[in-house]
């Protein structure tokens, strides 16, 4: 398992419930995950998540928008939840 | 964001996926291969697992191997979505994604949605790709991002501990920092965020 897998892992087994996403499929199919893309997006994730700061937009977690979009109450309707903001706003940063 | 999904308490099996747009990256960032990088993330069952070791063993045995199509990927991310209990994509800095590969991006995830009503999609941005993103999706949800004064705090406090030049700094300028800076950067939001704010749900 490479180290960029090692660190993900830690991201996605606090809850029980989550699916592992990024568990040992990877290392496993090497020639199909390039076959899929070449890009790795858990390797930036690290990185922003080394850089994100406690307490920075927790506000938007406490949001009706927001909930209603994650616990799918709204269905379909309520799909996609589009976060808009300037540069250097945070939006990246979103816990 | 994923880091909250995985967090939270949840009753459901869900998977997560993400990704970052980078407008340093556009060559390699082709829609096809941002859908690849997030079916990737995705194929925790073997069940999805085994829909695209199918589509592999097939393009291989073909003369010289066959790269995929955008179409052949948004099918196996459709699959792979209708296996799976709850998918949450989240899609950052859609502003940094070509207008060729942004539009096809966003036509291919309403694809994916229409199929499948418990996929949630969290998507980042600057203004300017309001417009598509709305006119991409039916309904949906907006919320404009200004940065909170006590974030603003936490973000100059962070900068100055980290500060490695701690002698050029004085009690009274790190005093004035911390007061004017959040200050201003607040009244300059507050009139930025004049305009109505745009709630709207998307899809």
């Amino acid at each position: 398992m490479g180290n960029s897998n090692v660190n993900c892992n830690n991201v996605t087994t606090s809850n029980k419930n989550i699916v592992n996403f990024n568990k040992v499929i990877a290392d496993e199919n090497p020639e199909i995950m390039q076959w899929l893309s070449p890009l790795d997006p858990r390797r930036r994730h690290q990185d922003v998540r080394t850089d994100r700061l406690d307490g920075v937009g927790d506000w938007l977690l406490e949001t009706n928008e927001f909930r209603g979009w994650r616990s799918n109450g709204g269905g379909a309707d309520k799909a996609v939840l589009f976060c808009c903001g300037d540069p250097g706003v945070g939006k990246t940063y979103l816990r | 964001m994923i880091d909250d999904l995985c967090d939270g308490p949840c009753e459901e099996e869900i998977a997560t996926a993400m990704f970052y747009c980078d407008f340093r990256d556009q060559q390699e960032q082709t829609t096809t291969n941002i859908i690849g990088a997030i079916l990737k993330q995705l194929l925790v069952r073997g069940e999805v697992l085994e829909h695209v070791q199918q589509a592999y063993q097939k393009a291989k045995s073909e003369v010289g191997g066959r790269g995929l199509r955008l179409p052949d990927m948004v099918k196996m991310l459709k699959q792979a979505v209708a296996i799976l209990p709850q998918v949450f994509i989240c899609i950052d800095a859609l502003d940094e994604c070509p207008p060729k590969h942004l539009l096809e991006l966003l036509r291919s995830i309403g694809d994916i949605l229409r199929e499948s009503q418990r996929t949630r999609v969290f998507l980042t941005g600057r203004p300017q790709v309001e417009t598509e993103i709305t006119e991409s999706f039916i309904t949906g949800i907006t919320i404009p991002i200004v940065p909170r004064t006590h974030e603003i705090e936490i973000y100059l406090k962070h900068k100055l501990e980290m500060d490695p030049e701690r002698r050029a700094m004085s009690v009274s300028l790190r005093t004035d920092i911390l007061r004017i800076i959040p200050e201003r950067i607040s009244k300059m939001c507050v009139g930025a965020s004049t305009a109505p704010i745009s709630c709207m749900l998307l899809y």
